[in-house]
């Protein structure tokens, strides 16, 4: 049988998932400016508002400063930052972060703690958890968590959240999330996602990579990871393990790679290799991170050493980026984490083999770009995955999550 | 993270009193180059929850095409001081939305072609376009009218003053015979954000106490608080550290994207690289060939620079 369209409380709800989703990623906007936007009535426009703001996700207010023309000025409509947020875990090989995040894409406060390579892998959930609760018995009175979500170096299963292989970062656990959830006890799942995913989300959203839907994003930290958005969807795959860029061989019979293989894109042109070619070692308590931009400092200061490892470094990145054009056709690559670093410091030696190697149609107007989120990108889109549910069906998630008054806050 | 307030901040702005011109970056956030709204769902799909997409009751923002004719366009630029021959027979093109490099030895003419582009040096024959219709360049003063702005390696920043009063030197907004103080404060903290430039602090510090990225940052916004549509930069990163040569690099980017025509001199093939849409590289005073970067190698730019001819590319012999 065929069905006759959606049913009106479908349209509402996308309609009120819309409009939140508008103000969360673009900022406050005015009345008038969402019907435009939306291409909805401004009696629409002001009964989805008011939903949104009895379920206090949203606030109306005028404008602030002088009135643009005559006549009852538009009701800017903005999130309610404070009061609606969400949990966003970074979890580096060098680095952890948990940040509070406001409806809106504010970090409204952060809590950062360096790892060491060695780390007891046990202590890795407490270490966050920790974290977390500090965040969230610092949050306003009546504030409410409408997600967590946490960002893994590794390969992770979609069904279930089970981190499959985490080559630089041994976990312990591989139901991270379900352990993370209980220690945390909000009553909050903490999905965990693969961290060049969520980076890729994350540009294609807040960043770079506004309003580009074929985009992919190439993440640096230890290792390679990619995600790859295409028609404004993540490339999951089957199972979620999509995306794995890191792991596209660019030198057969190249350098043995964590996972098995030799000559992996990850094996050639990550933090070990450039600091080996580079005749470095990360120096103790030094983040490879820091390592990896002292080599493209020692190059721009004429080391010559260096400037040949990042010469190497470059050519092959090139070539990694010429088959994902040749296969993606992408509109954009995004290089972010270490790669931002390395790819500025050799862009002739990226664009070159680009040049030569992919095919010229797709190469024509491909934009090779930085992160615009600095070291945030992972964490950002750990943030966003977390906002997803609420911005999906944002009364029917309030209500639910608000419902229960004694939400434990320990 | 983006901030919030992208909505009533420029139009506010806008109506805080006669603007002395509309504001260029500002334009581009709030008009029809605001980048595409999409459909939601994208972040479900990591999930993996299969949602059927709708078209009804939401409207897309498709971004603004960008124009391929150029807004600069120069041909046969012939130049000499004296009986010395700098420039002769050049042709060089900017486009909106795309960065041009302009490249070339000591020597080539880069200077003197943007000296030319600028007004300050008068060319002795050739054709000067601009959006597409001829014009007439005889003074900065008529090239600043254009929307050409020039950002020299000196920068030429007033070390005793502040940044908004080097943002506004000698363009000074007024309100009756007073000057506009709040509202040209208001406009260079809009212009830094609209640059998302988060390293200055305070708009009020004075360039004496700015290191060299931020003092470039600074200069750069100058060039673009005026409705320009061409901005030129004579070797950004010269005398920049690498952190800082990242930052402006990705500036220089930036623009671009908002839809300026950029043009940057540089002697680094890696920023060449890093940020530009096409190359054009000078020999011996003659342009030995405009391309687009993503069809060259570096081997081949650096051949054109120091030969002028490289393979099928180059001056004819």
């Amino acid at each position: 049988m065929m069905r006759a369209g959606p049913a009106p409380e479908e349209i509402r709800r996308h309609n009120l998932g819309t409009l939140l989703r508008f103000v969360h990623l673009r900022g406050p906007a005015s009345r008038a400016r969402l019907a435009e936007s939306l291409g909805l009535n401004r009696s629409t426009i002001m009964a989805l508002t008011s939903d949104l703001t009895a379920a206090g996700l949203v606030r109306e207010e005028l404008p602030r400063g002088p009135g643009r023309r005559a006549g009852r000025p538009s009701l800017v409509v903005r999130p309610e930052s404070t009061r609606v947020y969400v949990l966003a875990f970074d979890v580096g090989v060098d680095r952890l972060v948990v940040a509070r995040v406001g409806l809106g894409g504010v970090v409204l406060d952060r809590r950062e703690a360096a790892r060491s390579r060695d780390a007891d892998p046990s202590d890795l959930v407490g270490t966050l958890a920790a974290g977390a609760r500090s965040l969230v018995r610092k949050a306003d009175r009546g504030a409410v968590c409408v997600g967590a979500a946490l960002a893994f170096p590794g390969t992770v299963r979609r069904s279930d959240d089970a981190i499959m292989f985490g080559p630089n970062l041994d976990v312990g656990d591989v139901h991270l999330g379900d352990a993370l959830s209980r220690r945390l006890g909000l009553g909050i799942p903490v999905s965990v996602r693969n961290d060049a995913n969520l980076g890729a989300l994350a540009e294609h959203e807040r960043g770079a990579g506004v309003g580009c839907d074929n985009l992919i994003y190439l993440h640096g930290d230890v290792g390679v990871g990619g995600g790859i958005i295409v028609g404004g969807r993540l490339l999951g795959g089957d199972e979620g393990f999509g995306g794995e860029i890191g792991h596209m061989v660019v030198n057969p019979g190249g350098r043995p790679c964590a996972c098995g293989a030799r000559g992996c894109l990850e094996a050639e042109v990550g933090e070990r290799t450039l600091l080996d070619l580079a005749g470095r070692e990360a120096a103790p308590g030094q983040s490879g991170r820091d390592a990896v931009r002292g080599v493209v400092d020692a190059a721009d200061r004429g080391d010559i050493v260096a400037r040949e490892a990042l010469h190497r470094v470059g050519n092959r990145l090139g070539l990694g980026v010429a088959n994902l054009v040749n296969v993606f056709n992408p509109g954009m690559v995004v290089f972010g984490g270490t790669l931002r670093d390395i790819y500025l410091g050799s862009a002739a030696q990226v664009r070159s083999v680009l040049a030569t190697n992919a095919l010229a149609a797709p190469r024509e107007r491909v934009k090779l770009r930085t992160t615009e989120l600095g070291d945030d990108t992972t964490l950002v889109g750990a943030a966003e995955f977390a906002f997803a549910e609420v911005l999906a069906d944002p009364v029917q998630v309030l209500t639910r999550l608000r419902t229960p008054e004694d939400t434990p806050v320990s | 993270m983006n901030l919030p307030g992208g909505g009533g901040g420029p139009a506010a702005r806008a109506a805080a009193g006669p603007p002395v011109r509309p504001h260029a970056l500002e334009a581009g956030r709030n008009g029809a180059a605001t980048p595409g709204y999409r459909h939601p769902g994208a972040a479900d799909t990591l999930g993996g929850h299969d949602r059927p997409s709708r078209d009804g009751g939401v409207a897309r923002w498709e971004p603004l095409r960008m124009s391929v004719t150029p807004v600069l366009d120069l041909r046969g630029i012939d130049k000499s001081f004296g009986s010395v021959k700098v420039l002769h027979d050049v042709a060089f093109s900017a486009y909106p939305g795309e960065v041009t490099a302009l490249v070339g030895d000591n020597g080539a003419g880069k200077t003197t072609l943007v000296k030319c582009i600028g007004g300050i040096h008068p060319f002795d024959s050739g054709e000067y376009r601009f959006d597409g219709a001829p014009a007439r360049v005889g003074s900065p003063r008529d090239a600043a009218a254009l929307g050409i702005e020039i950002v020299h390696q000196d920068l030429a920043l007033c070390e005793n003053l502040d940044i908004v009063q080097n943002l506004f030197l000698g363009r000074e907004r007024r309100r009756g015979l007073m000057l506009d103080e709040a509202g040209m404060e208001e406009l260079a903290r809009g212009t830094l954000a609209g640059l998302s430039v988060r390293t200055i602090g305070s708009v009020r510090q004075r360039i004496s106490t700015l290191s060299g990225g931020q003092r470039q940052t600074v200069a750069i916004a100058r060039a673009v608080l005026w409705d320009s549509k061409v901005v030129i930069l004579d070797e950004p990163a010269a005398a920049l550290g690498v952190v800082q040569t990242q930052q402006v690099l990705e500036l220089v980017r930036r623009l671009a994207d908002k839809g300026l025509a950029v043009v940057l001199i540089s002697h680094n093939m890696n920023d060449v690289f890093a940020v530009s849409d096409r190359i054009a590289a000078l020999y011996l005073g003659r342009m030995a060939a405009q391309v687009r970067t993503s069809d060259v190698t570096h081997r081949q730019i650096v051949e054109l620079i120091t030969a002028g001819v490289s393979g099928d590319l180059g001056l004819r012999r």
